[in-house]
């Protein structure tokens, strides 16, 4: 029984949604502090902020951001890891860079940044940019190394020229390793969305937290948390599908999210 | 081959060489005000004094205790967790989708609720960090001890060893290498969080120098707290990476990676 109803899909996350929920509601019971209200009076709460066009505004925003920035770090992580999985100077040129860079805490930048640009929205999208592009660069790097020679050499004896060999044997090859930097990317993307909009504090979802909880709004405080789960794993989701989608050949790639915020 | 090492770390130094001197040069040629972008000169000067100021040192000590300490519960719970998933399928299969919908939540939203409900000092940051680190910990060794050659485990058992016996003695440490790259991971990312969250909120710690030099416009100041917190985690990444050859001597070699 138990065998068949975890092999329908979708259903043991859901079930595992509830569990969560279940726990959160009992040990608020059992602690009876303001700080921690029951699930319920979270859940109440979503309705009204869901509503709210100005908290939906600020959501939307957030969004928007987090698409800039991501966008912009597939544009230039992508081509960037390739070459230099390609090229043994290329790569020799920006690893110990990019080593360096790596460490950093990229939302650690916003105050830095903001001194320079200001404090609308280009000091968080090139926060988010920073953060999102190494992860991806280093899957796409390790994706073209690992492309099988003996292929590239037919096709250059078949009179393909150098830049229809990245395109069309590097890039699909390396296309399964450079989702696995698009997924850590994403959650990557969200975090330093939500910082950033929590070190800057005028708008956001981050801006949102912060605001209900200074003004003891408790329940909007969890119901926001709730928001902000529930989009980081629909976009987890919807990353996966696509990458289900378009790489049916390959063998799905389990791996750990090598990333930092 | 050692010629051609030499030529590709001389290549590697020029981008970092470059930008120094981009710095220097919109420095120093007035181009960028002080106020806006300090000299790199200043902000190393400043560093070096700061690593013999006490207080300083004082706020780096309390950085590391709440990293290390997040750090060390999110290895208990993640390496524990990771065994026992392996080793009792009920477990596992209860495991598997909490940390499918929990994993791609970004962490730091629960900081709020974390600061109403441990409060704001050590517990709350802590928390966080454990929170973070966990996920690539736990997946690393779920992942590990699952792909432990099933023949191992037979030969241990028919020779007698219990099945607790078999899990810590056989399972974990062939899993050694698997565990061992999540914990570095896992490492890395304790060390970003941990500045963060002291600088979302906090009345110490080197994330809140940041916040507090961002406030009065020291902006040499500002420099400062985040190469401190860069260093820490690339000496932390380097001697992780020590400590994992050291542990993984005689396994094969990819498995080190």
């Amino acid at each position: 029984m138990s065998v068949r109803l975890s092999a329908i899909p979708g259903l043991p996350p859901l079930l595992a949604c509830f569990g969560l929920l279940a726990l959160w509601e009992m040990a608020a019971r059992v602690a009876g502090i303001a700080g921690l209200p029951p699930a319920h009076a979270a859940l109440s709460e979503l309705p009204a902020i869901l509503s709210d066009p100005e908290a939906l505004l600020n959501i939307l925003h957030s969004i928007r951001r987090m698409s800039i920035g991501f966008v912009l770090a597939l544009a230039i992580a992508v081509p960037l890891g390739l070459a230099m999985g390609r090229s043994r100077i290329v790569a020799a040129f920006f690893n110990p860079l990019l080593m360096m860079i790596y460490p950093v805490p990229k939302a650690a930048l916003m105050p830095i940044i903001m001194l320079w640009l200001g404090i609308g929205d280009a000091p968080k999208t090139l926060v988010i940019f920073l953060g999102v592009s190494l992860p991806i660069i280093y899957h796409a790097y390790q994706g073209a190394r690992a492309v099988e020679e003996k292929i590239l050499w037919s096709a250059a004896a078949m009179g393909m020229t150098p830049r229809w060999q990245l395109l069309r044997i590097v890039l699909p090859a390396a296309l399964p390793e450079i989702f696995v930097g698009v997924r850590t990317g994403l959650v990557l993307a969200l975090i330093t969305m939500v910082t950033s909009e929590m070190i800057a504090r005028q708008a956001g979802v981050g801006n949102i937290l912060f605001n209900s909880l200074d003004m003891a709004q408790y329940d909007a405080v969890y119901a926001t948390i709730l928001i902000i789960a529930a989009l980081g794993f629909g976009l987890d989701l919807a990353i996966e599908r696509l990458r289900s989608w378009l790489l049916a050949w390959a063998e799905p790639v389990y791996q750990i999210a090598v990333g930092t915020a | 081959m050692t010629r051609r090492r030499a030529c590709e770390v001389l290549v590697g130094v020029l981008p970092i060489a470059l930008i120094l001197g981009l710095w220097h040069g919109l420095a120093t040629s007035g181009m960028a005000p002080p106020s806006l972008l300090p000299a790199p000169r200043a902000v190393f000067s400043r560093l070096v004094e700061q690593f013999a100021n006490p207080a300083y040192l004082q706020h780096a000590a309390i950085t590391l205790f709440r990293l290390f300490a997040g750090f060390a519960i999110a290895v208990g719970i993640g390496v524990t967790g990771g065994v026992v998933a392996t080793g009792s399928a009920a477990f596992g299969a209860l495991l598997r989708p909490v940390v499918r919908v929990l994993a791609p939540v970004p962490k730091v939203a629960l900081y709020p609720a974390l600061i109403l409900v441990l409060g704001f000092e050590h517990a709350s940051k802590i928390a966080l960090v454990a929170a973070d680190a966990v996920f690539p910990i736990l997946l690393a060794t779920y992942q590990g001890t699952s792909a432990v050659e099933p023949k191992l485990v037979w030969s241990a058992l028919a020779a007698g060893a219990s099945r607790r016996n078999a899990l810590f003695n056989v399972v974990l440490p062939a899993a050694l290498p698997s565990v061992l790259t999540g914990c570095r991971i896992g490492l890395v990312i304790s060390c970003i969080v941990v500045f963060l969250a002291e600088m979302i909120t906090s009345t110490n710690g080197l994330g809140h120098l940041l916040i507090y030099a961002a406030r009065s416009f020291e902006t040499v100041d500002m420099f400062v707290p985040l190469i401190t917190i860069s260093l820490l985690g690339l000496v932390l990444n380097a001697s992780f990476n020590a400590l994992q050859r050291w542990l993984l001597l005689g396994f094969p070699q990819e498995a080190s990676r």
